[in-house]
């Protein structure tokens, strides 16, 4: 007797596989894993800066990543859920939940405690992907919905723990990561004042600069990028078309500034736009899938990440960028499913995004020209007090993150002390441990020759800034 | 805009020296159905005897398409046989005599060039000559129009994997398919013909290039070799770079199958109505895979016995027509029509895992008719939604569902889709 299996068509299938797309994704990911273990871990050990612990601390972190992961949905589909075994099993088997954790160690902080992981990898998994229902229905990138959480409860606490410098790092350079350092320097800043105290734009290209985890290479992420593209592992309009946005938009703020190519280089290579362009931006899940709207979403978040950069105080602009844009994925997918059938459908949205990068690149360049670097505006003098000889001053000096406030006391033309009374930089419990205002005191007579505190670069030069403005009114100059 | 995806072509398997023949079935089924219209009437009734060729039912409404007895016998009653789409049709049973008795009333012309324009359409309407590749629509149609026709596309693609009949048949009938084309443009007055066939397809080529010398109006060119490069829409865009909004003929443009020009060269030649074809049976689970020439109501059970049976009778899949578009029926009784082009018989082999779509947009960069497949998907549940996405566009070629690496099944969402947005 014969017998016929009815089952739908097509009878071939493709060979790849969501598995597969997965596999490569790990694939891809596993150099920049081995870079950031010798980065921030075999090159200090080799110079003694660090245990034996010390040394697997980074691979120890990015492994546990995926594990926290794997471990919280494990948890929640087995006893909150209670699923019975085969579709435990059938889970885990597609859901693929170690990849927000992987995501997660590779964009925090080195100096980030493992309880902080677990704490954001449990918020990755539940609030990122559980509580949308699961893999491909999450509207926002898991990962970063972890990393979000984790910036804004323990920012400072991973920051005054030592932030993005590995124990090289603290010792050998003076500034923070090479966009926290932006908000430095004078006006625009030079090649002098933003590339050379991280050693040029090759050390940029190859990732030996601070930064997060897995997401200072470049040379890493574009030869990701180059392999996941040709296995059509990810949609590559969006890196292209978000790194070509930041790059055309820097390049005009730049070249307004009279500044060269390496200022866009510089700014495409820092704050890890590249790992985010081809990982998280690329993520299947919440990105779009029309390529109109794909081109439109990598626009967009090159705009918007120019736009956090520039104008807000908040130096990389990366991930919220991506965590923004998350939420029009399906608008973009609107459009660009329509102007498949009918172009003229897009041409208000591509309009819109064109006028964005000419405007706000030629009003952010045009703003750096305006200011006169030279006067510090972010300076008040509140009050001046004289008694016994001594002088008190109540400044306020802009900080990293709102203003800080301080009395200054000065006696016989020299600055006596120093006390802050209002700073919510979450930097500055780093910049009291290393005794800076003594250091300041101490060393008043060659103010500008006092080093700023390592990792805590901004916060340090903003006190510093505060007590050179205060002289200078003293001094009448 | 996407021109298809390149996929496996399994071709060699069925590819052999020779078209096999099946053309002595003791009974035929002659199937009461024209483009999926039943709307039929029956000329016969039990107990007549019957030539072959002759006419033994007429589709009703637009097109009045004849439908002939493929043997000479007598009727024997009219009952339902299994069609390719796995539905049950009315059929005309005849018993072969196996006399192949024919009418002949009109002499057909020597030269087949000799046709005027209204003899040509009225021959091969009733020759009952539908498109062989598949889509079965009556072809004097196309060329019943008072628009000019400027060029005549052979559609010789055969983009759908496994199927050769349209290879074997070209290879086979080379000379008498370019005179055909000759004298199909010659008597519409056509200033162009243009032979599609698949880059990569040398033999083709070869044997085309040797006769084409003497035929100067006719061009042979090739494609990419894409699926569904053989679709009619695809294939005017790839070949003459233009699209259209209804039909072909607004550009001026006629596309027939090359099996579809076999059969015209027949009907102008012989006189011979539509009554058999080449098909393909083919597959893993067939232990001789080759092209058969089969009359038209043949139970392809037979045909495949006939060729040396299966290789296994259980847990296989027995699929009408090519394995993207095709269909997966139940039984094996089904009956030779004009528009089956194949059968192919593969194992059952669904273990591919079923995973949640992950948004990854293949099937919205493989599809040819420029829908978002995901998106339809997702939006079964809102049709306010769902008309702007287009699922009418739809020609389920397969493609979303052959792409998606979560191997979900994204064609029969786009078919939901459509059916709930007319």
């Amino acid at each position: 007797m014969k017998e016929f299996q009815v089952t739908s068509g097509p009878f071939i299938r493709d060979k790849n596989s969501t598995k597969k797309i997965m596999f490569h994704l790990l694939i891809a990911l596993t150099p920049i894993i081995l870079f950031s273990f010798y980065k921030n871990g075999i090159i200090p050990f080799i110079n003694d800066k660090v245990t034996i612990l010390g040394m697997f601390y980074p691979l120890i972190f990015i492994i546990l990543g995926p594990i926290f992961t794997f471990l919280t949905e494990l948890i929640y589909v087995k006893f909150f859920l209670k699923k019975d075994h085969t579709e435990v099993k059938r889970h885990i088997n597609s859901s693929f939940s170690i990849f927000p954790g992987l995501f997660l160690a590779l964009v925090l902080p080195i100096n980030t405690p493992i309880s902080i992981l677990f704490f954001g990898s449990v918020i990755a998994t539940m609030i990122g992907k559980m509580l949308f229902g699961g893999f491909g229905h999450n509207v926002f990138n898991p990962a970063l919905i972890g990393y979000l959480f984790v910036t804004v409860i323990y920012g400072s606490m991973i920051a005054s723990n030592g932030g993005y410098l590995n124990a090289m790092e603290m010792d050998a350079i003076t500034t923070a990561t090479p966009l926290s350092n932006v908000a430095l320097v004078e006006g625009i800043g030079t090649y002098e004042t933003l590339v050379e105290p991280y050693g040029g734009l090759l050390n940029f290209f190859i990732g030996t600069i601070p930064g997060a985890l897995g997401e200072v290479s470049a040379l890493l992420c574009l030869l990701a990028f180059i392999y996941l593209s040709i296995l059509k592992v990810i949609k590559w309009k969006i890196p292209v078309v978000y790194v070509g946005t930041v790059f055309a938009m820097t390049c005009i703020i730049g070249s307004y500034n009279g500044l060269g190519v390496w200022y866009p280089l510089f700014q495409v290579m820092s704050g890890g736009l590249l790992f985010g362009a081809v990982f998280m931006a690329t993520d299947p899940v919440t990105s779009p899938t029309t390529p109109i709207a794909q081109i439109l979403y990598g626009l967009f978040l090159g705009i918007l990440t120019v736009l956090i950069r520039y104008l807000t105080p908040y130096p990389e602009g990366v991930m919220t960028s991506i965590l923004l844009m998350n939420m029009f994925v399906f608008i973009l997918d609107k459009i660009g499913s329509r102007s498949r059938f009918n172009f003229n459908r897009s041409v208000f949205s591509f309009l819109f995004a064109w006028v964005l990068i000419i405007g706000l690149s030629l009003q952010i360049g045009y703003g750096f020209k305006k200011e006169d670097p030279k006067v510090d505006t972010n300076f008040n003098v509140n009050n001046i007090e004289t008694k016994d000889g001594k002088t008190v001053y109540t400044v306020t000096q802009k900080g990293f993150s709102g203003n800080i406030k301080a009395e200054i006391t000065i006696e016989d033309d020299l600055i006596i002390n120093i006390n802050v009374l209002e700073i919510s930089d979450d930097y500055y419990p780093k910049v009291t441990k290393e005794n800076f205002d003594k250091q300041l005191i101490e060393g008043q007579e060659n103010i500008t020759e006092v080093e700023t505190v390592s990792g805590a670069t901004v916060t340090s030069t903003a006190i510093k800034n505060m007590i050179i403005n205060t002289l200078k009114d003293y001094r009448g100059e | 805009m996407s021109r298809g995806v390149k996929i496996p072509k399994h071709k060699k398997e069925s590819i052999t020296n020779k078209i096999a023949t099946y053309l002595k079935p003791k009974v035929v089924y002659i199937p009461l159905i024209c483009q999926n219209d039943t709307n039929i009437t029956v000329l016969v009734k039990s107990g007549d005897y019957v030539c072959k060729g002759e006419v033994i039912a007429r589709k009703r409404g637009n097109f009045k398409v004849p439908i002939h007895s493929s043997v000479s016998g007598t009727v024997k009653s009219i009952i339902e046989k299994p069609y390719l789409s796995g539905d049950m049709v009315k059929c005309v049973v005849i018993e072969n005599d196996f006399k192949e008795t024919v009418l002949t009333e009109t002499e057909p012309k020597r030269h087949i060039n000799d046709y005027t324009k209204k003899e040509f359409i009225e021959k091969i309407k009733n020759a009952g000559i539908v498109g062989l590749g598949g889509g079965g629509f009556p072809t004097y149609v196309k060329y019943d129009t008072d628009e000019k026709i400027n060029t005549l596309i052979i559609n010789a693609v055969e983009c759908e994997p496994f199927l050769t009949a349209d290879y074997m048949l070209g290879l086979d009938k080379c000379e008498e398919i370019l005179e055909a084309i000759d004298a199909i443009i010659d008597i519409n007055d056509i200033p162009e013909a243009i032979i599609a066939i698949k880059r990569g397809n040398t033999k083709t080529k070869e044997i085309i290039n040797t006769f084409i010398g003497t035929y100067l109006k006719i061009k042979l060119v090739e494609v990419p070799e894409l699926y569904p490069m053989g679709w009619e829409r695809l294939l005017i865009s790839q070949v003459k770079g233009v699209s259209y909004n209804k039909l072909p003929i607004e550009k001026g443009i006629i596309v027939n199958n090359v099996s579809t020009i076999y059969a015209i060269y027949e009907a102008l030649k012989f006189d011979k109505p539509l009554i058999d074809r080449v098909i393909t049976i083919t597959g893993e689970m067939i232990k001789e895979p080759q092209n058969v020439l089969v009359k038209v109501g043949t139970s392809i059970n037979e045909v495949i016995e006939s060729i040396g049976g299966y290789k296994r009778f259980k847990d296989i899949r027995f699929i009408t027509g090519g394995p993207m578009m095709g269909d997966a029926i139940d039984t094996d009784e089904v009956v030779v029509s004009p528009n089956l082009t194949g059968i192919l018989v593969l194992r059952n082999n669904d273990k591919d895992e079923l995973l949640e779509c992950l948004r990854c947009g293949k099937c919205v960069n493989a599809c040819p008719a420029k829908l978002s497949p995901v998106l339809i998907m997702n939006s079964l549940s809102t049709p306010e939604k769902l008309k702007g996405l287009r699922p009418e566009k739809c020609v389920e070629c397969g493609l979303c569902s052959y792409v998606c690496p979560s191997k979900i099944l994204v064609r029969n969402y786009v078919i939901k889709a459509k059916e709930k947005n007319k």
